[in-house]
């Protein structure tokens, strides 16, 4: 008989302990609108602020129609099976660097953790809202990535505690 | 307020002369970082500080994204772009500078024919340095200049391998494009930037070849494509009393920016809603995918919106 205990014991506590674990594969920031992303094994991540480099650092911003400082964008991460399924299902070969967020994860469901704090690293995220795509992107690439980006562009993120996060850190709830 | 970031910044690194009328910039970020890429013949519009935008064709090669070089000729008689870059702009000073757009499809096998008259060469120097880095020679460069050519520094190996054919105007004619064109094959590309003769000789000479096989430079920008029919309106913002006319290539957000009207702006696309405003006239033409039924009558995502009527009233 499966009681509470071993059903625990099996499967884990669904409030505490996340399903999926996941890793890094990019970094990226640039620190001005327009300009192309730039690969980096690691970024140093200060809480409250952003990224120490980026465009979106709270104090500092310059990105895009960002004239408006956005506490919930301090970091953003993307999917590295959003890009997979857009060669796929799309034909478009989009490269890490070219959706214009900051981190690209494999093996997290980044439409489900809205509300919900996970681990980077030794860094701690808290989940403001889904990033939208924006014309801005169609424009830099000239490729058609609007409308197949729609409800899969990627996580926006507060950083309330900060450090290195660096290429292959596992990615995990909190 | 601050307005949004429309075109990115970059530091005049280098000003000279290769030739008297023809000022050389070089631009770059000021950190050093990388430019977006451009393709061989792009070009891009540059943000002057007297509040003109001009247009000029990179001439670097394409594989260099730290920089962007444009060449600039004096026009005396022109509207007062190049007077301003010639007499006021420094090296040191930071511009604005578009995102690169367009560029040149060589044929891969074929030959490539780009006839140039002065300061038209700057495309086809971008062109050629890709060409030549990648190793292809399958193209020449017909170049007519008074006196000097310009550039010509920048294409030492198209000349030493006797790619580069100068007529210098003041003591031969101009090339006769139609029998440089004449003995090419089904495969040839051909592509002209000049003076307004040498463009209209060139069109002449290639009124038979298909579209594809043949590319006349202009420095003109890409024009929006407004939906069919589209009608000019008048946008007024109800808080300030502001007006002004919408005229379908420009469209409404890019007028609302220009009036400074506070709006933020996010997706651009009509699905993020950061531009959603109520609405007390129009009818608006609504082309969001967010805004239900009953909120169409009353908000309006600005980003993507036109007008039915003859004025657009937004509680702004």
């Amino acid at each position: 008989m499966l009681t509470a205990a071993t059903h625990q014991q099996q499967f884990g506590d669904r409030e505490t302990v996340p399903a999926w674990t996941g890793v890094v594969r990019h970094l990226h920031i640039t620190p001005r609108a327009f300009l192309p992303m730039e690969s980096f094994d690691e970024l140093t991540l200060v809480p409250g602020k952003g990224i120490e480099g980026d465009r979106y650092m709270i104090g500092r911003e310059s990105g895009f129609y960002s004239h408006k400082p956005e506490e919930g964008r301090q970091i953003t991460l993307f999917e590295i099976e959003t890009l997979e399924a857009l060669a796929r299902d799309a034909k478009i070969q989009m490269l890490p660097e070219e959706h214009r967020r900051n981190v690209t994860v494999q093996g997290v469901p980044l439409n489900h953790l809205v509300g919900r704090q996970l681990w980077v690293g030794e860094t701690l995220l808290e989940a403001t809202r889904l990033s939208t795509p924006c014309r801005h992107i169609e424009e830099i690439l000239g490729k058609a990535v609007f409308d197949p980006l729609i409800n899969r562009s990627g996580l926006n993120c507060r950083i309330l505690k900060g450090g290195v996060i660096r290429v292959g850190d596992a990615v995990r709830g909190a | 307020m601050p307005k949004a970031i429309k075109h990115l910044q970059a530091v005049v690194r280098e000003i000279d002369e290769p030739r008297p009328g023809v000022k050389r910039l070089v631009l770059a970020d000021q950190d050093g970082w990388r430019l977006p890429a451009f393709r061989p013949g792009a070009h891009i519009d540059l943000h002057l500080a007297n509040g003109l935008v001009r247009t000029y064709s990179l001439c670097n090669d394409p594989a260099d994204c730290r920089r962007y070089v444009v060449a600039v000729k004096r026009e005396e008689a022109g509207r007062g772009g190049s007077r301003h870059i010639h007499d006021e702009l420094h090296a040191g000073e930071v511009i604005g500078v578009s995102v690169p757009r367009s560029g040149l499809e060589f044929s891969p096998a074929g030959m490539n024919i780009f006839v140039a008259g002065g300061i038209g060469v700057t495309p086809f120097v971008s062109a050629i340095l890709a060409l030549e880095r990648e190793g292809k020679t399958n193209y020449e460069l017909h170049w007519a200049s008074m006196g000097h050519p310009s550039l010509i520094d920048m294409l030492e190996p198209a000349v030493k391998g006797g790619r580069v054919h100068l007529y210098n105007t003041l003591e031969v004619s101009p090339p006769d494009i139609k029998s440089l064109l004449g003995p090419l094959g089904e495969d040839a590309k051909a592509f002209c930037c000049g003076p307004t003769g040498m463009l209209d000789a060139f069109e002449s000479a290639v009124a038979e070849w298909s579209e594809s096989r043949k590319h006349v430079e202009r420095f003109t920008a890409p024009k929006l494509v407004p939906t069919l029919n589209a009608q000019p309106y008048s946008v007024v913002l109800a808080k300030s009393g502001r007006e002004m006319e919408v005229r379908p290539e420009v469209g409404l957000l890019a007028t609302l920016d220009a009036m400074d009207a506070d709006i933020s702006v996010s997706c651009a696309g009509g699905i993020c809603g950061a531009c959603r405003t109520r609405w007390t006239e129009g009818p608006p033409i609504h082309h969001d995918r967010v805004l239900s039924a009953e909120e169409r009558a009353h908000e309006v995502i600005v980003c993507v919106a036109e007008c039915a009527g003859a004025r657009l009233v937004l509680d702004l």
